[in-house]
């Protein structure tokens, strides 16, 4: 294939502008992971054949975009150039779309977002999921399809590329980077242009340059949207990067769980080299720069910087002791720089538009947008992207909807496993690096879970501590056997076994990690445990002291019951219990038999919300047995 | 000496009483690619003989009723071309002269080697091939080829049947006759079984090899792209035995025990077989919080497995996962490749039921 020089990037974006100019008409299908397992893919199969039906098929573009981050109303379906937004679409939706809105240019008024006092809301851009946000790096999400370059290069992509290629000297590009104040979005926010510098100065070649999206956070997939709906951008992102460091080697850490990104990565890199954007004398110029894909293989530790190269030289990825950084003797011993995903991604933006557009953006200490993966119990969890210096509470209250179920929010974690609890009284917190640091959290990679008041901060916080023994290398031994203490003493008080003085010797655990691991899975593996503990004591204290979980989640110290008086028979609950713990017949109140029961909680799931019969009680039994079958008195 | 391209008669018939040593001229005779049969006594040597018309008998002199001089005499009237060769425990001239009297063509004395055994029926075959074309056409057995299945041996054993209803034959000759078919099907087919056993654990063996080879090759041996190549493997091979990490060990150069060590530190990576589908139920924190272990226990209960484990039938393995990535439709299972959320009780019926019935499954 031929190989491009600057111009005819420009002339590309120039014809594919011409071909999508804004009245041409596309239908944009979201084909996200969140989105396919919805079955857009049939969704889309489904619009091809309505389109060919109706002999549309040459004048409207089926386009099957990344992510849209609307993942709780997926699948995702825009009509452009009208904008208009359809949320939930099944396969059967499609002919009724093509046919009012395409053919007659009306709405299908039943799957629009409809808002808390019902009104319908017809454009992408007004749904309040998408209208508080500030879609910087998400943006291009919804225009592209990820998997042609053609879209990319249509948007402006390579162009930031073809201008530091033909004009900008390395230390520029460093400069810029300085300025704009982009700190590292994996969690750490060590300010990337210094980052950088330190890399292009180190004494030693050859030079490495790393992509991390080893996303091992569980409940966070920003790098995962990143890479599946917007490849090329984190690919000009890097070589820019390395063109700076003077890196003519880079790497991409992915995640296998990520099949679809892992497609999206290698496709943009083949695609990239055909064009000569990667490889030798990219442009044009002398610079030449290529990137393998390498994947992971399922270990949280294996994110953190020195395992994870440990893990490309083909060795078990576990961490190593950092005396020497390894922007400074990395892979191989040699410098390496290392960024994550949304860190790579910010760089085209920040070096097309200016330090100055992203320092617009932000607190004094931190700079321009982070995205992240708002989810538990929300009404619209999904991607985010938000502006820093936006408070917590805002997050949830306007992009997320609020909480589920008109349930109040007990607290909201951010930074994962390494992170903590921010409790509601404190969610007028900035997102800020140092403002969440100092609430007793951290920015982390972009996590966020909701949590509402039937989630008990005990199991919460045993969750991650058992996740880290889990995850744990094993190499030091505070975190081997610390964490492995930790988690049996949890165990302990979520089971109703928790002594008197678990709490202090959990709390001296907490210190002696921090301080003597090896690795920041280790010495951050207390954050959740002690901002638990610091916010929400008298939960654990009422696990230990009464044996009760206030918000009946630890199965241990709950049973579930029907109650009597609402239960109508109907019974749902007796079909659906997976363990036939359930006996009845019709028009007859329904008993548990708690031999039986596994407490998976389906019945209380299934029965219907104007019966609410199935509750949880505390205690491992009820007291009283409940009252024998009763014939159900006939509805007034 | 390949004679098994060539349908022929019988080349030997062995009498004698003594089951080691039938069973040992067999085994030597067979083993140079003379097609021989045994005989436990005179009598049954005699019909043998007479049925079979071999070109040599080897038989022993001494066998309680009819002895081995009764033998000598009689097959002379069976056929004149047939070379006697007499084994005799009393090597003594006595026996050994009314022998050659009878007309034997040479004996061997007790105990004697296999060596000696063949050089004296090489000699008889010569013998024999230098005697007139016989008047009557002697009854053909093909040998086994080496393809041979139970089958093929039984349709041999119909064949022979029908040449021993054309001969006129019937009786005790035909049932001792077939039960020496019978015995001598089952020896075939019983080492015809071990063969192909043998052969399929080879075949597969070199496949998994080829597969190393194949992965290795495309990573252009580099040693750093070990884990790479470990996960190729896994995915195409859903587990990775002893026999495929030995042989990466050694093609790549890498001690075994970095394989292990990477194998057993990696979720991804499985050292026992797995079942056809593999079941995953996500426990990242956002699923946890919307309940994925009441999930878990449904999806559990239902295959009758917990986590980590195969069903016996070799076709779901359950596991849990750290984080799939789908956190907006917690909880998520993940079949196969395609995602389940917030599955009920009913949708993972469906499912099970469908991906045994090997049809496409959908989400609720």
């Amino acid at each position: 294939m031929q190989k491009l020089t600057a111009r005819d990037l420009v002339q590309l974006r120039l014809q594919r502008a011409s071909k999508n100019g804004p009245e041409q008409r596309c239908v944009t299908i979201c084909s996200g992971t969140g989105c396919l397992a919805g079955k857009s893919g049939e969704c889309a199969e489904a619009m091809e054949r309505e389109l060919e039906k109706h002999g549309l098929r040459g004048e409207i573009e089926i386009r099957r975009t990344g992510c849209y981050g609307f993942c709780e109303r997926g699948p995702v379906v825009v009509v452009e150039p009208e904008n208009i937004c359809y949320l939930d679409v099944r396969p059967k939706d499609v002919s009724g779309i093509v046919e009012k809105t395409i053919i007659k240019h009306e709405t299908v008024e039943r799957l629009l977002y409809q808002d808390k006092d019902g009104r319908r809301i017809r454009k992408f851009s007004e749904i309040p999921f998408y209208r508080h946000q500030t879609r910087v790096l998400l943006h291009a999400n919804v225009l592209i399809d990820p998997k042609s370059i053609e879209d990319y290069i249509g948007i402006g992509g390579y162009q930031t590329l073809a201008k530091v290629l033909s004009g900008m000297t390395p230390a520029e590009i460093i400069n810029t980077i300085k300025e704009s104040g982009l700190r590292g979005r994996g969690g750490g926010g060590f300010p990337t242009g210094v980052k950088w510098e330190t890399t292009r100065n180190a004494p030693d070649e050859p030079k490495y340059v790393v992509v991390n999206a080893d996303e091992g956070d569980p409940g966070a997939y920003m790098d995962r949207s990143l890479l599946e709906g917007n490849p090329h951008s984190i690919l000009e992102g890097l070589i820019i990067g390395a063109y700076a460091i003077g890196a003519h080697q880079g790497f991409i850490y992915v995640r296998q769980e990520y099949p679809l990104a892992v497609e999206n990565t290698r496709k943009a890199i083949q695609q990239a080299r055909d064009r000569g954007l990667l490889g030798k004398d990219i442009l044009g110029s002398r610079f030449s720069f290529d990137v393998t894909v390498h994947e992971g293989a399922g270990a949280f530790v294996s994110g953190e910087s020195s395992a994870l190269m440990n893990a490309i030289e083909g060795r078990v990825g576990e961490p190593r002791p950092k005396y020497v950084h390894t922007s400074v003797q990395g892979l191989w011993g040699k410098p390496t720089n290392l960024n994550n995903v949304e860190t790579w991604a910010n760089v085209p933006l920040i070096i097309d538009r200016g330090a100055a557009w992203f320092r617009a953006m932000g607190t004094k200490n931190s700079k321009g947008t982070k995205v992240f993966s708002l989810t538990g119990k929300i009404n619209h969890s999904g991607l985010v992207e938000v502006p820093m210096g936006m408070t917590l509470r805002e997050l949830v209250d306007n992009v997320g909807g609020g909480v589920r179920d008109g349930k109040k929010i007990k607290a909201v974690q951010t930074g994962g496993p390494s992170g903590g609890f921010i409790p509601e009284s404190m969610l007028d917190v900035k997102i800020d690096f140092d403002d969440l640091w100092e609430a007793g959290s951290m920015m982390g990679s972009g996590g966020m879970i909701v949590m509402d008041e039937d989630s008990c901060m005990v199991d919460a916080a045993r969750f991650y501590v058992q996740f880290l023994a889990h995850e744990s290398c094993g190499q030091c031994v505070p975190c081997r056997e610390g964490l492995r203490q930790m988690v049996k003493l949890l165990d302990g008080i979520a089971a109703g076994n928790g002594k008197e003085g678990d709490l202090e010797l959990i709390e001296e655990l907490c210190d002696l990690l921090a301080d003597t691991s090896l690795c920041a899975l280790g010495t951050s593996a207390p954050n959740p445990v002690r901002s638990a503990l610091k916010h929400f004591r008298p939960e654990f204290e009422a696990h230990i002291k009464q044996k009760r979980c206030p918000s009946l989640a630890c199965r241990d110290l709950l049973h579930y019951e029907i109650d009597a008086k609402k239960c109508e028979g109907c019974l749902i609950c007796k079909r659906e219990c997976p363990t036939s713990a359930i006996a009845g017949e019709a028009r007859k109140v329904h008993r548990i038999d708690y031999a039986k029961c596994t407490k998976c909680g389906n019945c209380l799931t299934v029965c219907p919300p104007r019966f609410s019969a199935v509750r949880r009680a505390p205690g491992l039994s009820p007291v009283r047995p409940p009252v024998a079958n009763p014939p159900v008195q006939p509805a007034e | 000496m390949d004679r098994t391209q060539t349908a022929r008669v019988v080349d030997v018939v062995v009498i004698d009483d003594e089951e080691s040593i039938r069973e040992g001229c067999r085994q030597a005779l067979e083993s140079e690619g003379y097609l021989a049969l045994v005989a436990n006594d005179g009598a049954q040597g005699i019909r043998m003989v007479e049925e079979t018309r071999p070109k040599l008998v080897l038989l022993d002199l001494r066998m309680p009723s009819v002895g081995g001089i009764d033998v000598l005499e009689r097959l002379p009237r069976i056929d004149p071309r047939i070379v006697p060769i007499v084994i005799t425990g009393y090597g003594t001239v006595d026996s050994a002269v009314t022998s050659m009297k009878l007309g034997a063509f040479d004996f061997i004395a007790k105990p004697f080697d296999m060596d000696q055994l063949l050089e004296v029926v090489t000699r008889g075959m010569a013998r024999h091939a230098e005697a007139p074309q016989p008047s009557k056409p002697a009854l053909k057995l093909v040998p086994p080829p080496r393809e041979l299945t139970e089958a093929d041996v039984l349709l041999r054993g119909l064949e022979v049947l029908g040449q021993f209803y054309a001969l006129g034959l019937g009786g005790d000759t035909l049932s001792n006759r077939l039960r020496a078919l019978e015995e001598e099907a089952r020896h075939h087919a019983g080492h015809l079984g071990r063969i192909r056993e043998e052969e399929k654990v080879l075949t597969d063996l070199v496949k998994d090899l080829k597969l190393v080879d194949e992965v290795i090759e495309k990573h252009e041996f580099k040693k750093n792209a070990l884990i790479q190549i470990m996960l190729e493997i896994q995915s195409r091979k859903r587990w990775l035995p002893r026999h495929v990490n030995m042989w990466i060990s050694r093609r790549l150069n890498v001690p075994l025990a970095r394989i292990y060590s990477i194998a057993s530190f990696y979720e991804a990576f499985s050292l026992v077989p797995q079942g056809e589908h593999t079941v995953q139920v996500c426990t990242g924190t956002a699923c946890h919080v919307r309940k994925s272990d009441g999930l878990l226990s449904m999806v559990s209960t239902i295959l009758g497995i917990e986590p980590g484990q195969t069903d016996p039938d070799m076709r779901y393995t359950l596991k849990t996962v750290n984080c799939l990535g789908c956190c907006a439709l917690a909880p998520v299972m993940k079949v196969d490749d395609r995602y389940y959320g917030n599955p009920s009780l009913s949708d993972l019926r469906a499912v099970f039921e469908s991906t045994k019935n090997e049809e496409t499954s959908c989400k609720s």
